[in-house]
């Protein structure tokens, strides 16, 4: 009966079926991310009304509060991937987590400059040595120590092992940056969207800021896919999925420069 | 086949780091040397009067020190891993885990023990209170085990490759930061005259969690690093 979920994963985690399904599946999540996106700059910008204590400036949220939410969901995904991988020795996996560290640190570097932004004309400084601030920032040198350390190595797929594991070590700080403004009393405003309960947030600002979450979500899927098909394909160089993809798509030419590829990385070992 | 009991294997490791870092005494002296320089730039940096000195002495000292052994950290299995002996180490009936708690106890007494014999040296350069003095050696006692501990999880990750210097850097410096902030918060507590045993305990604390898992954790790092 639900035998096919397991099933399904199953053959979802080898590297040409997962190929084909994210080939089938960005172009759908990017364009939902444009369309969302475009909804919710909308609705955030024109619509909602201004604030009543920081007047147009606030709109800034729009962007800065769903990128937060994404620089700590894509380092869930990217421990929980290692977790895999590190476990179950799943080649997908790793290259999942590997492929969305660049990712998350940018999120948290849009974060950081957007509030800093938001900062200036509202606290009156670019930065403060908030807790929340500063615990994003750690956030930000933790992907990058991630980085850092897979490209540190030769064989990729070792760096990926070890790369996984310091991003377990470092998911101790995801619980701290999310509660950071709620233990300590500083300059960052508290919380004001909840999961369970109302928030907040008047339903004219929070339709849009709920959309923007939902478009960030599409562009990390797409963009995740995108990077994963690529890497899939230079680990794989060599298989024969890849080839027949070469064949099929740049005809003599490119299958010939592909296997020259193959023989290369194979001589290198 | 017999093995060697768990103690007389762990004895035996211990001996054999410490014994090997007294032969090279001279390696044991830089990190003192280093953060000695660097607490004598302060003053020069920032000026030398009694009242800022005596605000940042604390802070400065705690944050020499964790450079000062994060230069040290670099060089953990570095000759082990050149003669082979951590090979045979890893290969050993003994579990790892333990092993490598011998080898970061052993790092641990070379070179945090005579930073931390320093210390008072070093803080009274910079005018703290002689009255804090015990709580930064406190602070000092439960915190640089813990640097030592994490740090030698993040060693064993980079034990694979061959430039680690700047990454070990990168890689430890944001998990080493709650570390810091109650290290430096109990000395700056006492220093006001505050309760300061709230963050020692949280040191404490931490430290007991880390003795367990980094030993395991840097086993596992080892591993993952060394098997090509």
């Amino acid at each position: 009966m639900a035998n096919w979920i397991p099933l399904w994963v199953h053959k979802l985690s080898s590297p040409p079926n997962f190929y084909r399904f994210a080939g089938t599946l960005r172009p759908w999540a990017l364009a939902l991310a444009l369309l969302l996106g475009a909804v919710a700059l909308y609705g955030g910008l024109v619509l909602a009304p201004a604030d009543y204590q920081q007047g147009d400036a606030y709109r800034i949220i729009f962007i800065h509060v769903p990128c937060a939410w994404m620089g700590l969901f894509i380092y869930a995904v990217m421990a929980v991937a290692s977790f895999i991988s590190l476990v179950w020795r799943i080649k997908l996996a790793e290259v999942v987590a590997m492929e969305s560290a660049p990712i998350g640190a940018a999120f948290t570097f849009i974060t950081l400059v957007t509030g800093s932004l938001w900062g200036k004309p509202m606290w009156g400084t670019w930065w403060t040595w908030d807790a929340r601030l500063t615990s994003e920032l750690v956030l930000l040198f933790l992907y990058l120590g991630v980085i850092g350390l897979y490209h540190s190595f030769e064989d990729r797929r070792q760096g990926a092992r070890a790369a996984a594991f310091l991003a377990i070590i470092g998911i101790i700080n995801v619980p701290i940056v999310h509660f950071s403004v709620n233990w300590w009393n500083t300059l960052h405003q508290g919380s004001t969207v909840r999961i369970l309960g109302p928030s907040k947030m008047s339903r004219e600002m929070l339709w849009p800021l709920l959309t923007m979450m939902a478009a960030t979500k599409c562009y990390y899927i797409a963009s995740l896919f995108g990077r994963v098909r690529t890497d899939l394909l230079s680990l794989e160089s060599g298989k024969d999925w890849v080839r027949q993809i070469a064949e099929a798509q740049g005809g003599a030419s490119a299958a010939s420069a592909g296997r020259a590829g193959a023989a290369e990385r194979e001589s290198q070992r | 086949m017999s093995h060697a009991p768990l103690a007389p294997a762990c004895a035996a490791v211990l001996r054999r780091d410490l014994t090997l870092a007294w032969r090279r005494r001279g390696d044991i002296v830089m990190p003192v040397l280093y953060a000695l320089i660097v607490t004598t730039l302060f003053p020069f940096a920032l000026g030398p009067e009694d009242a800022l000195l005596q605000r940042i002495a604390g802070g400065a000292v705690l944050v020499t020190m964790l450079l000062a052994m994060l230069l040290a950290l670099d060089a953990m299995f570095r000759s082990d891993i050149e003669d082979g002996s951590l090979e045979q180490l890893m290969l050993s009936p003994q579990p790892l885990a333990l092993m490598m708690g011998m080898k970061i106890l052993a790092h641990w007494i070379t070179t945090a023990l005579p930073l931390i014999v320093i210390a008072p040296l070093l803080a009274g350069m910079l005018h703290l209170p002689t009255a804090v003095m015990p709580v930064l050696i406190y602070a000092l006692l439960l915190a640089t085990p813990l640097l030592s501990l994490l740090g030698a999880v993040l060693v064993a990750l980079t034990a694979g490759t061959r430039r680690s210097g700047m990454l070990l850097a990168l890689m430890l410096l944001p998990l080493c930061v709650p570390v810091v902030i109650f290290a430096a918060g109990a000395v700056a507590a006492a220093q006001q005259g505050l309760p300061w045993l709230a963050p020692i305990a949280w040191l404490g604390a931490a430290l007991a969690m880390a003795l367990v898992l980094a030993p395991l954790a840097c086993a596992a790092a080892l591993r993952i690093a060394l098997d090509a």
